[in-house]
Protein backbone atom coordinates (compact mmCIF):
# COMPACT_ATOMS: atom_id res chain seq x y z
CA UNK A 1 0.00 0.00 0.00
CA UNK A 2 0.78 3.42 -0.88
CA UNK A 3 0.99 6.20 2.00
CA UNK A 4 1.40 9.30 0.82
CA UNK A 5 2.38 12.47 3.64
CA UNK A 6 1.88 15.48 3.62
CA UNK A 7 3.69 17.28 6.13
CA UNK A 8 4.76 21.18 6.85
CA UNK A 9 7.78 21.46 4.50
CA UNK A 10 6.07 19.31 1.87
CA UNK A 11 4.98 15.44 0.06
CA UNK A 12 6.09 12.66 0.79
CA UNK A 13 5.30 8.83 0.15
CA UNK A 14 6.35 5.38 1.15
CA UNK A 15 4.89 2.04 1.10
CA UNK A 16 3.40 -0.15 4.00
CA UNK A 17 2.69 -3.27 3.88
CA UNK A 18 -0.01 -5.33 5.26
CA UNK A 19 -0.24 -4.96 9.10
CA UNK A 20 2.92 -2.73 9.16
CA UNK A 21 3.21 0.17 11.44
CA UNK A 22 2.78 2.94 9.33
CA UNK A 23 5.77 5.11 11.50
CA UNK A 24 8.35 1.75 11.13
CA UNK A 25 7.15 2.04 7.02
CA UNK A 26 8.28 5.19 6.90
CA UNK A 27 11.79 5.18 9.20
CA UNK A 28 12.94 1.85 7.19
CA UNK A 29 12.13 3.95 3.85
CA UNK A 30 14.21 6.66 5.20
CA UNK A 31 11.62 9.14 6.12
CA UNK A 32 11.89 10.73 9.43
CA UNK A 33 8.53 10.52 10.85
CA UNK A 34 8.34 12.12 14.46
CA UNK A 35 8.78 9.81 17.39
CA UNK A 36 10.40 8.84 21.19
CA UNK A 37 9.13 5.93 21.96
CA UNK A 38 7.79 3.80 18.88
CA UNK A 39 5.90 1.91 21.35
CA UNK A 40 2.45 3.64 21.91
CA UNK A 41 2.93 5.66 25.18
CA UNK A 42 4.50 9.10 24.70
CA UNK A 43 2.29 10.54 21.68
CA UNK A 44 5.37 11.88 19.72
CA UNK A 45 3.95 10.50 16.77
CA UNK A 46 0.81 11.51 16.69
CA UNK A 47 -0.74 12.07 12.76
CA UNK A 48 -3.53 12.95 11.02
CA UNK A 49 -6.01 11.04 8.10
CA UNK A 50 -6.50 13.54 5.30
CA UNK A 51 -9.86 11.48 4.20
CA UNK A 52 -13.05 12.18 4.56
CA UNK A 53 -13.81 8.40 6.34
CA UNK A 54 -10.32 7.97 8.11
CA UNK A 55 -11.88 4.32 9.91
CA UNK A 56 -11.81 3.17 5.79
CA UNK A 57 -8.13 3.45 5.45
CA UNK A 58 -6.53 3.35 9.03
CA UNK A 59 -7.10 0.59 11.72
CA UNK A 60 -5.66 2.67 14.76
CA UNK A 61 -4.23 -0.30 16.57
CA UNK A 62 -3.72 -0.99 19.91
CA UNK A 63 -7.22 0.95 21.97
CA UNK A 64 -5.50 1.34 25.14
CA UNK A 65 -2.11 2.77 24.00
CA UNK A 66 -1.44 5.37 26.73
CA UNK A 67 -0.04 8.09 24.03
CA UNK A 68 -3.71 8.36 22.96
CA UNK A 69 -4.15 10.85 25.60
CA UNK A 70 -2.62 13.53 22.94
CA UNK A 71 -4.95 12.34 20.27
CA UNK A 72 -7.83 14.14 19.08
CA UNK A 73 -9.83 11.44 17.62
CA UNK A 74 -12.93 13.31 16.07
CA UNK A 75 -10.37 14.83 14.16
CA UNK A 76 -9.11 11.49 12.58
CA UNK A 77 -5.95 11.70 15.02
CA UNK A 78 -3.44 8.28 15.35
CA UNK A 79 -0.81 7.03 16.57
CA UNK A 80 1.68 6.16 13.69
CA UNK A 81 3.53 3.70 15.34
CA UNK A 82 0.41 1.57 16.24
CA UNK A 83 -1.88 2.10 13.01
CA UNK A 84 -1.72 0.10 10.05
CA UNK A 85 -3.65 1.41 6.82
CA UNK A 86 -6.04 -1.15 4.74
CA UNK A 87 -5.46 0.89 1.60
CA UNK A 88 -3.42 3.52 0.08
CA UNK A 89 -4.59 6.73 2.03
CA UNK A 90 -2.81 10.43 2.83
CA UNK A 91 -2.10 11.61 6.05
CA UNK A 92 -0.97 14.45 7.47
CA UNK A 93 2.15 14.84 10.03
CA UNK A 94 1.74 18.47 11.92
CA UNK A 95 5.77 18.56 11.29
CA UNK A 96 8.72 19.43 9.10
CA UNK A 97 10.39 15.98 7.30
CA UNK A 98 12.97 15.16 6.01
CA UNK A 99 13.11 12.38 3.25
CA UNK A 100 16.74 11.62 2.12
CA UNK A 101 17.43 8.59 4.47
CA UNK A 102 18.65 8.67 8.63
CA UNK A 103 22.35 7.96 10.09
CA UNK A 104 21.04 4.87 11.39
CA UNK A 105 18.26 3.57 9.49
CA UNK A 106 15.91 1.00 11.30
CA UNK A 107 15.15 -2.61 9.28
CA UNK A 108 13.53 -5.34 10.37
CA UNK A 109 15.54 -8.40 11.33
CA UNK A 110 14.97 -11.95 12.93
CA UNK A 111 16.31 -13.36 15.78
CA UNK A 112 17.01 -15.73 18.06
CA UNK A 113 17.20 -15.26 22.06
CA UNK A 114 20.44 -16.99 23.82
CA UNK A 115 22.55 -16.37 26.76
CA UNK A 116 19.57 -15.38 29.28
CA UNK A 117 21.56 -14.13 33.02
CA UNK A 118 19.97 -13.25 35.69
CA UNK A 119 21.54 -10.47 37.18
CA UNK A 120 19.75 -10.29 40.19
CA UNK A 121 16.58 -10.84 42.16
CA UNK A 122 14.53 -8.88 39.60
CA UNK A 123 16.69 -7.91 36.45
CA UNK A 124 17.95 -10.18 33.83
CA UNK A 125 19.72 -9.18 30.65
CA UNK A 126 19.98 -11.74 27.40
CA UNK A 127 21.49 -11.57 23.84
CA UNK A 128 19.92 -11.89 20.92
CA UNK A 129 21.19 -12.84 17.98
CA UNK A 130 20.50 -11.58 15.07
CA UNK A 131 20.53 -12.97 11.08
CA UNK A 132 21.29 -9.30 9.92
CA UNK A 133 24.09 -7.32 11.45
CA UNK A 134 22.81 -3.80 13.04
CA UNK A 135 24.74 -0.84 12.62
CA UNK A 136 23.57 1.11 15.50
CA UNK A 137 25.06 4.41 17.72
CA UNK A 138 25.29 4.44 21.45
CA UNK A 139 22.47 5.10 23.55
CA UNK A 140 20.08 3.80 20.79
CA UNK A 141 17.07 0.72 21.43
CA UNK A 142 15.19 -1.70 19.48
CA UNK A 143 11.59 -2.84 19.37
CA UNK A 144 11.50 -6.17 19.94
CA UNK A 145 8.05 -8.29 19.43
CA UNK A 146 8.78 -10.46 21.98
CA UNK A 147 7.20 -14.34 22.83
CA UNK A 148 4.05 -14.57 23.99
CA UNK A 149 3.37 -10.11 24.40
CA UNK A 150 1.34 -8.85 21.39
CA UNK A 151 3.13 -5.98 19.21
CA UNK A 152 6.92 -4.59 20.12
CA UNK A 153 8.39 -3.49 23.40
CA UNK A 154 11.20 -1.17 23.26
CA UNK A 155 14.90 -2.20 24.68
CA UNK A 156 17.85 -0.13 24.91
CA UNK A 157 20.98 -2.03 23.53
CA UNK A 158 23.32 -2.79 26.56
CA UNK A 159 26.45 -3.34 24.49
CA UNK A 160 28.35 -1.39 21.55
CA UNK A 161 30.88 -2.48 19.17
CA UNK A 162 32.57 0.02 16.65
CA UNK A 163 30.91 -1.99 13.72
CA UNK A 164 27.79 -3.47 12.29
CA UNK A 165 26.76 -6.59 15.08
CA UNK A 166 24.94 -9.92 14.91
CA UNK A 167 24.45 -9.74 18.77
CA UNK A 168 22.49 -7.39 20.76
CA UNK A 169 22.54 -6.94 24.62
CA UNK A 170 19.14 -6.15 26.33
CA UNK A 171 18.30 -5.54 30.33
CA UNK A 172 15.00 -6.64 31.47
CA UNK A 173 13.31 -5.75 34.40
CA UNK A 174 11.16 -8.58 36.03
CA UNK A 175 7.34 -7.40 35.71
CA UNK A 176 5.27 -10.21 37.95
CA UNK A 177 2.27 -11.66 35.10
CA UNK A 178 4.54 -9.82 32.11
CA UNK A 179 4.17 -12.81 29.55
CA UNK A 180 7.63 -11.99 28.44
CA UNK A 181 9.54 -11.12 32.19
CA UNK A 182 7.87 -14.01 33.23
CA UNK A 183 9.34 -16.68 30.65
CA UNK A 184 12.41 -14.99 30.93
CA UNK A 185 12.85 -15.34 34.89
CA UNK A 186 11.70 -18.68 34.62
CA UNK A 187 14.22 -19.63 31.84
CA UNK A 188 11.44 -20.29 29.05
CA UNK A 189 12.84 -17.94 26.26
CA UNK A 190 16.40 -19.82 25.57
CA UNK A 191 16.43 -20.59 21.92
CA UNK A 192 13.17 -18.87 21.02
CA UNK A 193 12.79 -16.51 18.08
CA UNK A 194 11.98 -12.91 17.89
CA UNK A 195 11.08 -9.99 15.43
CA UNK A 196 13.42 -7.23 15.74
CA UNK A 197 13.02 -3.46 14.56
CA UNK A 198 16.09 -0.95 14.97
CA UNK A 199 17.95 0.72 15.55
CA UNK A 200 15.89 3.32 17.23
CA UNK A 201 16.41 6.80 19.16
CA UNK A 202 17.89 10.18 19.29
CA UNK A 203 20.06 9.87 22.65
CA UNK A 204 23.07 9.19 21.13
CA UNK A 205 26.46 9.35 22.26
CA UNK A 206 28.69 10.80 18.94
CA UNK A 207 32.86 11.01 20.22
CA UNK A 208 32.79 13.74 17.74
CA UNK A 209 31.15 16.30 19.88
CA UNK A 210 33.96 16.39 22.17
CA UNK A 211 32.37 17.18 25.69
CA UNK A 212 32.34 15.65 29.06
CA UNK A 213 29.79 13.22 29.83
CA UNK A 214 27.11 13.55 32.37
CA UNK A 215 25.02 9.74 32.47
CA UNK A 216 21.73 9.85 35.21
CA UNK A 217 19.84 5.99 35.22
CA UNK A 218 17.72 4.86 37.14
CA UNK A 219 16.65 0.92 37.30
CA UNK A 220 17.14 -0.44 34.12
CA UNK A 221 17.72 3.20 32.25
CA UNK A 222 21.10 2.19 32.92
CA UNK A 223 20.86 0.13 29.62
CA UNK A 224 22.09 2.89 27.25
CA UNK A 225 24.59 4.12 29.64
CA UNK A 226 26.45 1.02 29.77
CA UNK A 227 26.85 1.32 25.91
CA UNK A 228 27.74 4.61 26.18
CA UNK A 229 30.72 3.72 28.44
CA UNK A 230 31.77 0.93 26.60
CA UNK A 231 31.61 3.01 23.05
CA UNK A 232 33.60 5.83 25.08
CA UNK A 233 35.98 3.35 26.05
CA UNK A 234 36.58 2.04 22.69
CA UNK A 235 37.41 5.96 21.25
CA UNK A 236 39.78 6.37 24.40
CA UNK A 237 37.21 9.02 25.11
CA UNK A 238 38.34 8.91 28.92
CA UNK A 239 41.77 10.68 27.82
CA UNK A 240 40.46 14.13 27.27
CA UNK A 241 37.08 14.05 28.90
CA UNK A 242 35.34 13.55 32.41
CA UNK A 243 32.45 11.11 32.26
CA UNK A 244 30.30 10.89 35.49
CA UNK A 245 27.64 8.58 36.22
CA UNK A 246 24.63 8.27 38.56
CA UNK A 247 23.03 4.76 38.75
CA UNK A 248 20.21 5.32 41.26
CA UNK A 249 18.57 2.36 42.64
CA UNK A 250 16.38 1.24 46.27
CA UNK A 251 18.92 -0.64 47.60
CA UNK A 252 22.45 -2.58 47.13
CA UNK A 253 20.36 -5.86 45.83
CA UNK A 254 19.14 -3.97 43.29
CA UNK A 255 22.02 -2.88 41.76
CA UNK A 256 23.48 -4.60 38.63
CA UNK A 257 26.03 -4.74 36.07
CA UNK A 258 28.81 -3.48 39.10
CA UNK A 259 31.55 -5.95 37.94
CA UNK A 260 31.79 -4.39 34.46
CA UNK A 261 31.31 -0.63 35.94
CA UNK A 262 34.25 -1.35 37.98
CA UNK A 263 36.02 -3.00 35.41
CA UNK A 264 35.71 0.41 33.25
CA UNK A 265 35.99 2.66 36.59
CA UNK A 266 39.83 1.02 37.67
CA UNK A 267 40.75 1.44 34.29
CA UNK A 268 40.09 4.84 33.56
CA UNK A 269 40.66 6.42 37.30
CA UNK A 270 39.59 10.30 37.45
CA UNK A 271 38.04 10.28 34.34
CA UNK A 272 35.10 7.81 35.18
CA UNK A 273 32.97 8.88 38.04
CA UNK A 274 30.84 6.14 38.91
CA UNK A 275 27.80 7.09 41.84
CA UNK A 276 25.46 4.01 42.82
CA UNK A 277 22.72 6.03 44.41
CA UNK A 278 20.69 4.08 46.96
CA UNK A 279 17.20 5.54 47.97
CA UNK A 280 16.44 3.22 50.74
CA UNK A 281 19.30 2.57 52.36
CA UNK A 282 23.15 3.83 53.49
CA UNK A 283 25.53 1.31 51.63
CA UNK A 284 27.07 -1.05 54.05
CA UNK A 285 30.58 -1.56 54.51
CA UNK A 286 31.36 -4.94 52.73
CA UNK A 287 29.76 -3.01 49.59
CA UNK A 288 32.02 -0.37 49.35
CA UNK A 289 35.28 -2.59 50.74
CA UNK A 290 34.54 -5.24 47.89
CA UNK A 291 33.91 -2.11 45.17
CA UNK A 292 36.09 0.93 45.91
CA UNK A 293 36.40 1.81 42.66
CA UNK A 294 32.51 2.63 42.63
CA UNK A 295 31.29 5.81 45.13
CA UNK A 296 28.03 4.77 47.33
CA UNK A 297 25.87 7.58 48.22
CA UNK A 298 22.33 7.49 49.52
CA UNK A 299 19.11 9.38 47.87
CA UNK A 300 17.72 9.42 44.75
CA UNK A 301 19.68 9.75 41.86
CA UNK A 302 18.74 13.55 40.79
CA UNK A 303 19.50 14.26 44.80
CA UNK A 304 22.70 12.49 44.66
CA UNK A 305 24.07 13.92 41.54
CA UNK A 306 22.66 17.94 42.10
CA UNK A 307 24.70 17.20 45.11
CA UNK A 308 27.91 15.87 43.37
CA UNK A 309 27.67 17.86 40.22
CA UNK A 310 27.54 21.04 42.34
CA UNK A 311 29.05 23.99 39.98
CA UNK A 312 31.11 20.89 37.52
CA UNK A 313 28.18 20.72 35.05
CA UNK A 314 30.67 23.14 32.46
CA UNK A 315 30.78 21.65 28.63
CA UNK A 316 28.50 18.76 29.52
CA UNK A 317 26.71 17.12 27.73
CA UNK A 318 23.81 14.74 29.55
CA UNK A 319 22.25 11.20 29.36
CA UNK A 320 19.15 10.64 31.14
CA UNK A 321 16.85 7.38 30.97
CA UNK A 322 14.59 5.79 33.68
CA UNK A 323 11.51 6.00 35.22
CA UNK A 324 9.07 8.94 34.47
CA UNK A 325 9.36 10.85 38.17
CA UNK A 326 13.63 10.02 37.84
CA UNK A 327 13.47 11.81 34.32
CA UNK A 328 11.70 14.56 35.38
CA UNK A 329 13.24 15.12 38.46
CA UNK A 330 16.72 15.06 37.15
CA UNK A 331 15.56 17.18 34.04
CA UNK A 332 14.64 19.29 36.45
CA UNK A 333 18.30 19.54 38.51
CA UNK A 334 19.62 19.86 34.66
CA UNK A 335 17.54 22.69 33.76
CA UNK A 336 17.88 24.66 37.33
CA UNK A 337 20.98 24.17 38.46
CA UNK A 338 23.09 23.04 35.81
CA UNK A 339 21.98 25.69 33.55
CA UNK A 340 22.09 23.19 30.40
CA UNK A 341 20.70 24.36 27.42
CA UNK A 342 17.73 22.07 26.26
CA UNK A 343 20.24 20.81 23.21
CA UNK A 344 22.88 19.24 25.71
CA UNK A 345 20.03 17.08 27.55
CA UNK A 346 19.06 13.89 25.69
CA UNK A 347 16.60 11.31 26.53
CA UNK A 348 13.80 9.08 24.53
CA UNK A 349 10.48 9.91 26.61
CA UNK A 350 9.07 6.59 27.20
CA UNK A 351 5.68 8.04 28.54
CA UNK B 1 -13.54 41.76 29.11
CA UNK B 2 -10.99 44.10 31.37
CA UNK B 3 -8.43 43.90 33.54
CA UNK B 4 -8.74 41.28 36.32
CA UNK B 5 -6.94 41.50 39.72
CA UNK B 6 -5.59 37.66 39.55
CA UNK B 7 -3.26 37.99 43.15
CA UNK B 8 -0.06 39.49 44.98
CA UNK B 9 2.94 38.99 43.50
CA UNK B 10 3.87 37.84 46.86
CA UNK B 11 1.82 34.95 46.49
CA UNK B 12 3.63 34.08 43.43
CA UNK B 13 7.13 32.48 44.85
CA UNK B 14 10.02 33.02 42.47
CA UNK B 15 10.05 31.23 39.69
CA UNK B 16 6.92 29.92 40.00
CA UNK B 17 4.02 28.48 37.48
CA UNK B 18 0.44 28.52 39.06
CA UNK B 19 -3.02 28.16 37.26
CA UNK B 20 -6.02 30.38 38.00
CA UNK B 21 -8.81 30.00 36.48
CA UNK B 22 -10.33 33.78 35.62
CA UNK B 23 -14.25 33.53 34.63
CA UNK B 24 -13.78 30.05 33.22
CA UNK B 25 -10.63 31.15 31.29
CA UNK B 26 -7.89 28.85 32.35
CA UNK B 27 -4.35 31.14 32.49
CA UNK B 28 -1.08 30.13 33.83
CA UNK B 29 1.04 33.09 35.86
CA UNK B 30 4.84 32.77 35.54
CA UNK B 31 7.05 34.73 38.12
CA UNK B 32 10.79 35.77 37.01
CA UNK B 33 12.27 38.41 39.16
CA UNK B 34 9.73 40.76 40.40
CA UNK B 35 8.09 40.38 36.65
CA UNK B 36 5.04 37.95 35.66
CA UNK B 37 3.72 36.20 32.05
CA UNK B 38 0.20 35.45 31.85
CA UNK B 39 0.10 32.48 29.14
CA UNK B 40 -2.12 29.96 28.31
CA UNK B 41 -2.05 26.64 30.75
CA UNK B 42 -1.02 24.26 27.19
CA UNK B 43 2.30 23.45 25.94
CA UNK B 44 2.01 25.05 21.98
CA UNK B 45 3.67 21.51 21.44
CA UNK B 46 1.17 18.78 22.92
CA UNK B 47 -0.65 20.40 24.80
CA UNK B 48 1.12 19.62 27.98
CA UNK B 49 -0.37 21.17 31.38
CA UNK B 50 2.38 23.57 31.89
CA UNK B 51 1.65 24.34 35.53
CA UNK B 52 2.58 21.10 35.97
CA UNK B 53 5.22 20.23 33.48
CA UNK B 54 6.82 23.45 33.14
CA UNK B 55 9.90 25.23 34.81
CA UNK B 56 10.67 28.50 35.08
CA UNK B 57 14.22 29.07 35.84
CA UNK B 58 16.70 32.41 34.75
CA UNK B 59 13.77 33.97 32.29
CA UNK B 60 13.07 30.73 30.54
CA UNK B 61 9.95 28.90 30.68
CA UNK B 62 10.74 25.28 29.88
CA UNK B 63 8.26 21.69 28.87
CA UNK B 64 9.90 19.56 30.23
CA UNK B 65 7.61 17.02 27.95
CA UNK B 66 10.46 17.24 24.80
CA UNK B 67 12.24 20.17 26.70
CA UNK B 68 10.77 23.20 24.18
CA UNK B 69 12.03 26.36 25.90
CA UNK B 70 10.82 29.55 25.46
CA UNK B 71 12.10 33.59 26.95
CA UNK B 72 9.48 34.37 29.17
CA UNK B 73 10.15 37.97 28.94
CA UNK B 74 9.04 38.24 25.32
CA UNK B 75 7.28 34.80 24.87
CA UNK B 76 9.74 34.02 21.75
CA UNK B 77 10.81 30.49 21.36
CA UNK B 78 14.36 28.95 22.27
CA UNK B 79 15.95 25.67 21.44
CA UNK B 80 13.73 23.05 20.20
CA UNK B 81 10.59 25.50 20.20
CA UNK B 82 8.49 26.06 17.03
CA UNK B 83 5.87 27.94 18.17
CA UNK B 84 6.05 31.23 20.48
CA UNK B 85 4.31 31.56 23.48
CA UNK B 86 0.55 33.51 23.55
CA UNK B 87 0.68 35.99 26.07
CA UNK B 88 -2.10 38.32 27.84
CA UNK B 89 -1.49 41.66 28.65
CA UNK B 90 0.06 41.48 32.51
CA UNK B 91 1.12 44.54 34.73
CA UNK B 92 1.62 44.83 38.33
CA UNK B 93 -0.18 47.36 40.13
CA UNK B 94 0.40 48.45 44.17
CA UNK B 95 2.04 44.24 44.60
CA UNK B 96 -1.56 43.06 42.92
CA UNK B 97 -0.97 41.06 39.62
CA UNK B 98 -3.87 42.38 37.01
CA UNK B 99 -4.30 40.50 33.88
CA UNK B 100 -6.08 41.39 30.56
CA UNK B 101 -8.04 39.03 29.62
CA UNK B 102 -10.38 39.96 26.46
CA UNK B 103 -10.90 36.31 24.97
CA UNK B 104 -9.25 33.07 25.65
CA UNK B 105 -5.81 32.51 23.70
CA UNK B 106 -5.66 29.39 21.94
CA UNK B 107 -2.66 27.40 20.09
CA UNK B 108 -3.56 26.41 16.68
CA UNK B 109 -2.23 22.21 17.42
CA UNK B 110 -2.38 21.53 13.76
CA UNK B 111 -2.62 23.88 10.87
CA UNK B 112 -5.35 23.84 9.17
CA UNK B 113 -4.00 26.44 6.93
CA UNK B 114 -1.13 24.08 5.51
CA UNK B 115 -4.34 21.95 3.65
CA UNK B 116 -6.16 24.79 2.73
CA UNK B 117 -3.19 26.61 1.52
CA UNK B 118 -2.53 23.35 -1.05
Amino acid sequence: MRIDVKAKNGDFSFDCEEGEHVLYAGLRQGIDLPYECATGTCGTCKARSDEETPGDTIDAGWTDAPGRAYLKPKRGEFLMCQACVRENCRIVVPSKLNGGGLRTQPAYNDGVITGVRRLNHDVADFVVELEEPMDFRAGQFACLSTPGVTGFRAYSMVNYANEASRELRFVVKRKPGGAFSDALFEGRVDGAGLRVFGPLGKAVFDPAENRNVLCAAGGSGVAGMMAILRHADLADYYREHVVNVFFGVRTGQDAFYLDELVELAEKHGDALNVCIALSEEDANDELRRSMPALTFDTGFAHEVMARRMKDRYENSVAFVAGPPPMVDAVLRILIVEGRLPASDIRYDKFS
Amino acid sequence: MSWKRICTLDELKPDALREFDVDGISIVLARFDDDVRAIPPACPHMEEPLALSGLCSGGMLTCTKHLWQWDLATGEERGDAEKPLLMYDVKVEDGDVMVFVEKELEYEYEDEDDEDDD
